[in-house]
């Protein structure tokens, strides 16, 4: 009988593999409840596929977007609505990144004590509405993405993608203008890089080249690479790096490429968060794509933003903020008081030196007085295309005591990074800092 | 609707929502309540007989199946060479006599007379000779009789029966008036079937009380779980809700049958190999008549009355598995089990109901461990079993389809994760107090009452009733297992382990499917789930558990010996009632 009965406590192995079960539901409820309870087919808080509760707001309380059990509408102003649809979302969920949908448990009001049985939610957005319509207004209709960002506290400022549409009006989905309309240019879009990439280059220099600032460069207004003809904005003749920069030189920063090679510049992208996602909020941002090709000319336009080389918009605003803040990115939020910690991705001293040289660029070349009032560290990127299009680009960041933004402009096949993306990154920049 | 509006205004809403919030409170009372009425008691080890070995070396019988041996885990231990591992055993009867039984290849005399495996009966005073050891056998004398009596565990003095059946009776009668109020379905019926239970669980209570019981626990987590399961029907067939109430009756009567049946082993060992061929013929029936429902052909319809042959099976593969100590230890008696235990669930797959089938492997296991005690035999079965499985997945290799979305759910929301997507986001929309008894929106996805119930409790009545029916169960087990320790006999023993194990594999596939951390097989929830031939099956496995029970007046299951043979007179075996089992006072 003492067998049987020491052997009954088989049973209560079975019990403790229950508790342990239990454990496990526990746990994932715990970490996942939300999106479980967010989930579209839940009627208690849909109606008709829509969430049937929640708000969301800007950064200084303005509604961008609300629901109720019978109604849901979205900002007042027209401008508003279109120059925050990509960060707000839409109620059909067709905007996947948009805040809709990104944070629908905090709409549904989700916690794991109350399930949905409590009210709504509110979801205090980071972005300033009235930034991005100056923001979405300078783009004036061309596609693109411009992005800002305070780079101290993470709290993403602007972030606008054009084109847009009306969430109120809708659009035309026969018209080939609106192709692509959902997707967040700013987060969830790789674009040629162009120049602004030389910055990439240039870190793995400085780290890579003892005598980088010893060197001089010659520039006769084109490069033959490997029977490749890289062409150079101007005729620069001999140059420094600093030059090279201020002037974006093409031969320049060829040679330069040749001297670190190929997989070199790709590690550095890989390790400035260039080509991998980034989680913002639980947005999960696209990736880029840098990748060292066969021969030299493939290095030498590597080295210069071009060949294969891929950027999201995002990823290049940590870089800006990671320059900005002596090689530590503080993560971007798009939710207002929201910290997302911070991580070095770049040595201080590499960073400091890039400032320098980004300030030496608006200086020597760009010309301070077209930023009043804005301590500017910038460079332009100008991505070629065969079609003699190109997008235009304006990257950096601005050590205002007051106003530590860092930003990144882009004009889909706007033409050149200084002409074109630097006006639109000073208008939305003098808005921020001077209202 | 109505009829709350007619009885509380426009106060029903405000009620309702604090109903919710009551019930999950409710639901923690009656477990705990339970829980410390079962678990918190001491049992007193209780001494039956003794044996005199020479030099007079006394050794206590405890059990009312003991084995003498030359092994240190016998429950009487002897260390010489000519016994057996295993030699002998000794079985006290509920009347009082004893018998000995030969287990081993060794010699067993009762004063000279050879004992086979038959068994020779002993007294007191007689000299029980194992091999060459003569020991003499000293039954308890009157005063030890009575004093045993005295220190007996009697139920019910630390928590009282009563009390938590009116907290379960408060539960009922804020469930109606959610339902009520939440459910737009929900009509007079659904009360009349609250009241039904209601009054079936005090009818039961009062009688049994009346007949002298003090022992409850076991029933009043039954009751608990049925009435999570009535709300579960009012949400998703208010309609036909009264059938659920029809089959508790039925449940509750075979629960009482069982019981009263299992008060005289030996008229219950006779019917062991029936029963084995009953189930046999019940699966024969099944795979003959099957008619393919929900992919697993798992139900029969006679005459218009359609139930699942696997659920009464159950009940009889523990009846015919379980087994006294004396046939414990004959290898051929186990081969006869696993070969009957082999077919049950080779049965089963045959219908595709892996479910069930995994519910009878383990308990197989669990039989076949304690039976045996060898951790080779449970290895052997298992090895065997996922054989057998990767046999059936090579011939049959859709079969693997089925499982294929395990752990995969969210991936495939639109088909194959249909029902588990929904199952988690209604559970998790539940929080820990729900959304309101029949308030929910899950009830209208297939098998939402039945194979996913745990969700539904989750989203309409919270996470803790949730945790609360799955904690009933795990009560039971631990209840068990501490009976044992002062079990009588190795049928109860084995029986009632084997029946809660089976509700423990039902509650873990059952949740853990719905919940995709384990492969959905379509288990439904003991007494929770929705459906006749489970609730009934519960209730009656539910005798099993009740059958263990040894405390005085704890179960019916349990035999009052008014007399013993031999004995001087008539003796009540029970201490008197008002000795201090009144000390609280209370009528009920």
């Amino acid at each position: 009988m003492k067998k049987v009965t020491t052997r009954s406590f088989a049973a209560l192995i079975l019990a403790a593999l229950i508790v342990a079960g239990m454990g496990i539901y526990l746990f994932r409820l715990a970490r996942d409840g939300g999106d479980w309870a967010s989930f579209y087919a839940n009627d208690s808080v849909y109606s008709g596929g829509v969430i049937n509760r929640g708000a969301v707001t800007d950064r200084n309380g303005v509604l961008l977007a609300f629901s109720g059990e019978s109604a849901f509408g979205y900002a007042e102003s027209a401008d508003v609505r279109r120059a925050c649809l990509h960060a707000v979302g839409d109620m059909k969920g067709n905007i996947g990144t948009g805040a809709l949908s990104a944070f629908r448990s905090k709409l549904i009001g989700y916690s794991i004590l109350t399930g949905t049985t409590g009210e709504g939610g509110t979801v205090k957005l980071s972005i300033d509405a009235d930034l991005n319509v100056a923001a979405y207004n300078a783009l004036n209709g061309r596609r693109g993405a411009v992005l800002v960002y305070n780079y101290e506290t993470g709290e993403i400022l602007c972030m606008t993608s054009s084109r847009s549409y009306d969430p109120n009006v809708g659009f035309d989905a026969d018209d080939s203008d609106y192709e692509g309309v959902y997707i967040n240019r700013a987060i969830s879009a790789s674009f040629v890089p162009g120049s602004v990439f030389k910055l990439v280059t240039l870190a793995a220099a400085i780290e890579n080249i003892p005598d980088l600032f010893e060197q001089t460069f010659y520039c006769g207004g084109s490069l033959e690479v490997d029977g490749q003809r890289i062409k150079c904005s101007g005729t620069h003749g001999t140059l420094t790096v600093e030059q090279a920069l201020a002037h974006s030189c093409n031969c320049a920063f060829a040679q330069i490429a040749q001297q670190l090679g190929g997989d070199t510049i790709a590690a550095y992208a890989e390790k400035y968060g260039l080509t991998s996602t980034h989680d913002l909020n639980g947005i999960e941002t696209a990736a880029g794509s840098v990748e060292s090709g066969e021969n030299s000319a493939d290095t030498a336009w590597e080295g210069i933003g071009q060949y294969n080389d891929l950027v999201v918009p995002y990823s290049l605003l940590r870089l800006m903020g990671a320059i900005a803040n002596d090689g530590v990115v503080t993560e971007p939020s798009i939710l207002a008081g929201k910290s997302n910690g911070s991580e070095r991705i770049m040595e201080a001293e590499t960073a400091r030196t890039l400032s320098e040289l980004m300030s030496y660029n608006v200086e020597y070349n760009y010309g301070a007085g077209n930023y009043p009032g804005l301590s500017m560290h910038a460079k332009t990127g100008t991505a070629e295309f065969g079609d003699g299009t190109s997008h235009a680009w304006f990257a950096g960041f601005i050590t205002n005591s007051d106003a530590p933004l860092a930003f990144v402009v882009l004009v889909e096949h706007g033409g050149g990074g200084y002409a074109v993306a630097s006006p639109i990154a000073n208008t939305v920049l003098q808005k921020a800092v001077f209202g | 609707m109505d009829i709350t509006e007619f009885l509380f205004g426009g106060s029903a809403a405000l009620l309702a929502n604090l109903a919710r919030y009551v019930v999950p409170l409710l639901a923690v009372l009656i477990v705990v309540r339970c829980v410390r009425s079962m678990l918190r008691e001491r049992y007193e080890p209780e001494t039956w007989a003794y044996l005199y070995f020479p030099g007079e070396v006394m050794v206590p019988l405890r059990h009312w199946e003991c084995i003498v041996g030359r092994q240190k885990s016998a429950d009487a231990y002897i260390e010489h060479p000519s016994l057996e591992k295993l030699h002998a055993c000794l079985i006290r009867s509920a009347d009082g006599g004893w018998t000995v039984y030969n287990l081993g290849k060794g010699v067993t005399q009762v004063n000279g007379r050879i004992a086979a495996a038959g068994g020779l009966p002993i007294a007191d005073a007689d000299v029980l000779t194992l091999g060459d050891v003569p020991a003499r056998f000293v039954d308890l004398t009157e005063e030890e009789r009575a004093s045993l009596l005295k220190y007996r565990h009697m139920p019910g003095r630390n928590v009282r029966p009563a009390g938590t059946l009116l907290l379960l009776t408060a539960m009922q009668i804020l469930l109606t008036l959610e339902q009520l109020a939440y459910n737009p379905r929900a009509t007079v019926t659904v009360a009349v079937a609250f009241a039904g239970l209601c009054l079936l669980q005090w009818l039961y209570f009062i009688v049994l009380r009346a007949s002298g019981q003090r022992g409850f626990e076991v029933e009043l987590l039954g009751f608990f779980l049925t009435t999570i399961g009535l709300s579960v029907a009012a949400s998703s067939v208010p309609g036909a809700i009264l059938k659920q109430l029809v089959f508790l009756l039925a449940g509750l009567a075979l629960f009482l049958f069982l019981g009263i049946w299992m008060r005289d082993l030996r008229r219950m060992k006779s019917l062991r190999l029936p029963a084995l061929i009953a189930a046999l013929a019940f699966l024969a029936l099944n795979l003959v008549l099957a008619e393919v429902t929900n992919g697993a052909q798992n139900w029969v319809e006679i005459a218009g009355f359609r139930f699942q042959p696997s659920e009464f099976v159950k009940i009889l593969y523990i009846y015919a598995g379980a087994a006294t100590l004396d046939r414990l230890f004959v290898n051929r008696n186990l081969f006869v089990f696993i070969g009957f235990s082999a077919a049950c669930v080779g049965a089963l797959a045959l219908m595709s109901d892996f479910g069930t089938a995994l519910v009878f492997f383990v308990a197989f296991l669990v039989i076949s461990f304690m039976r045996s005690g060898s951790f080779a035999t449970v290895f052997l079965a298992v090895t065997a079993a996922v054989l057998g499985v990767m046999l059936v997945l090579t011939v049959k290799p859709y079969i693997v389809e089925r499982f294929a979305t395990w752990g995969h759910v969210w991936d495939d929301v639109y088909n194959k994760g249909y029902q588990q997507a929904r199952a988690m986001s209604a559970a998790a929309s539940g929080g820990f107090f729900g959304q309101g008894a029949g308030n929910g929106w899950f009830e209208e996805v297939v098998a939402a009452d039945t194979d996913m119930v745990f969700a539904m409790i989750c989203e309409e009545l919270g996470l803790i009733p949730g945790l609360c029916c799955v904690a009933s169960i795990l009560v039971l087990a631990g209840f068990v297992v501490k009976n044992a320790s002062a079990g009588r006999s190795s049928y109860f023993v084995i029986a009632a382990a084997a029946a809660v194990t089976m509700m423990m594999t039902q509650l873990a596939l059952n949740v853990f499917g719905t919940m995709d951390i384990l492969p959905f097989t379509g288990v439904t929830f003991p007494f929770v789930s929705r459906g006749g031939s489970s609730l009934i099956s519960c209730w009656a496995l539910l005798a099993f558990i009740k059958g263990s029970d040894i405390r005085a007046r704890a179960s019916f299951a349990v035999k009052r010996p008014e007399k013993f043979s031999g004995g001087a007179g008539v003796e009540d075996e029970l201490p008197p009632e008002d000795a201090e089992g009144e000390a609280e006072g209370g009528v009920l």
